[in-house]
């Protein structure tokens, strides 16, 4: 969000009020997400893609792979980069311009999630070392925005990572060219998974929808890959966390995610 | 009247004629012609498109529920699901004697409370003028607030307030209906607060189905609890 979205003061203490009778405003229980539904193959022209619903919040990724230059100090690796964005029209508060800190935040903590999981394992994607790697893009666009972000923005680049195919590349007079009828998978290593959880008063939800995320004290993103590792954190918000809360959200994320890792395999099945 | 109402969708012609344009439609040459989703109706001598979706334009003297988003040392900004702001300046609360010094505008209201509240002064140049300072105005301590589109509110209130009675009356709640779109509802139970915000909500997706009153009704009285 750009511009601060202010939540009335009777939904906030409807919210805290139905917490302390262990409820929540949509009917789940503390530790449930919302539905997540994935589409996979949003857009055929891609190399890879998905659609994702959160409940009301929708995203779309689409993932973009080329032949690139590699890095100076890293010509034995290829490249992943993850972004995202929100269009305008997916709330009343976004601005048009140049991305403000929330959503550089978010495309941040959804790039680190799947980075340091070394999901992508970019040693495979090299074309000839020093000269020619292969780039992996993946762009998340925010459609429609009900809380959460965080995790709908990672089960898309995710979804769309792990059914993306890349064509395959060689050196042909020092530079890459196609080689015809030779698409193949992405070289994957693991799942990760992201899991957002939000402090409201003493209380610790999982997957906060948009009234929620507008009432909570603080919020702490993590991501766990399929060993039940985790590979990434960020924490936010003015609202600290005890010892015992990380230590409840640890292990809140790994059991969540473990749910959600089967639902992105199963949407791998479904679409080949 | 009834044939001459039409869906129309911006750029359609509606009519071409001696008619005035009145609300969400343009005169070009000859031609009428909408600029908004909805249904348009032809009078005598005017032409208007009432409109399916869109942001509240306040009108003086309407009932709105507005929300505190900000205020400064001399007045307090509303949202009032306007693409204008809702502009409450402190003399308004405070009454003649307000001073800056003395006086904190955040011990009456402060962010995120919402007021029923009325639209004191408007035009198009400018941001609308809100008053609290009436009968039954004021901020609004409890219920919970349900957003509806503005334009169907006449919708929800009904011929001469049937609608929003019948409600009332089935649930024991107090409903009370801005003109902007947004419905605060308050009720001594849990059970008669969700029916009425079902019933609420029902008349904003069903705004358009002709025998909604008797659908309503049925839903109030359990009859459709299957």
């Amino acid at each position: 969000m750009t511009s601060v979205s202010v939540i009335d003061e009777l939904k906030r203490a409807q919210i805290l009020e139905l917490l302390e009778q262990g409820k929540r405003v949509d009917g789940r229980t503390l530790d449930e997400p919302r539905k997540i539904c994935i589409e996979i193959n949003a857009i055929p022209k891609a190399n890879g893609s998905a659609r994702v619903y959160l409940g009301d919040t929708q995203v779309l990724c689409g993932v973009k792979i080329q032949p690139d230059k590699p890095f100076p100090d890293v010509g034995d690796k290829g490249m992943f980069m993850c972004t995202a964005e929100l269009l305008p029209l997916s709330h009343p508060t976004v601005e048009t311009g140049p991305p403000q800190a929330p959503v550089i935040e978010l495309a941040r903590v959804v790039d680190r999630g799947i980075r340091e999981s070394h999901m992508v394992d970019v040693s495979d994607l090299v074309i000839e070392k020093d000269k020619s790697v292969v780039g992996v893009f993946a762009d998340v666009v925010a459609i429609d925005y009900d809380g959460n972000l965080f995790d709908a923005c990672s089960y898309a680049a995710t979804a769309a990572l792990l059914t993306s195919k890349t064509p395959t590349w060689e050196m042909v007079d020092d530079q890459p060219s196609v080689v015809e009828g030779a698409d193949k998978p992405l070289p994957i290593t693991t799942i990760p998974v992201s899991v957002t959880m939000g402090k409201i008063g003493n209380y610790i939800v999982v997957d906060p929808n948009g009234d929620e995320w507008d009432s909570m004290d603080s919020r702490i993103t993590i991501t766990t890959d399929s060993d039940g590792n985790i590979v990434a954190l960020q924490k936010g918000g003015s609202d600290g966390f005890t010892q015992e809360e990380i230590n409840q959200c640890g292990d809140l994320s790994i059991k969540v995610g473990a749910k959600i890792r089967e639902q992105l395999k199963s949407s791998k099945q479904e679409s080949q | 009247m009834a044939d001459k109402r039409k869906y129309v969708i911006p750029g359609d012609v509606i009519t071409s004629g001696p008619f005035r344009p009145e609300q969400n439609v343009v005169l070009e040459g000859n031609n009428i012609i909408a600029t908004s989703v909805g249904i348009s109706e032809i009078y005598e001598d005017s032409v208007k498109v009432i409109p399916l979706t869109g942001k509240y334009i306040p009108k003086i003297n309407d009932l709105v529920i507005g929300k505190v988003i900000s205020h400064t040392s001399l007045s307090w900004e509303l949202d009032v699901n306007s693409c204008y702001v809702g502009f409450l300046p402190a003399q308004d609360v405070f009454g003649r004697d307000f001073s800056t010094h003395a006086d904190e505008l955040s011990s009456k209201l402060k962010t995120g409370d919402l007021v029923a509240a009325r639209i004191a002064n408007f035009d198009r140049t400018r941001d609308p003028l809100i008053t609290i300072s009436d009968r039954d105005l004021g901020k609004i301590d409890d219920g919970i607030l349900v957003k509806i589109s503005p334009s169907k509110v006449p919708r929800l209130i009904g011929k001469k307030g049937s609608m929003i009675q019948m409600i009332e009356m089935g649930t024991n709640a107090a409903i009370t209906i801005g003109q902007n779109g947004w419905v605060v509802i308050s009720c001594e139970t849990e059970e008669g607060l969700s029916k009425a915000k079902k019933a609420v909500e029902m008349v904003n997706e069903k705004a358009h189905i002709a025998n909604l009153t008797d659908l309503i009704k049925d839903m109030l009285d359990g009859k459709d609890e299957s």
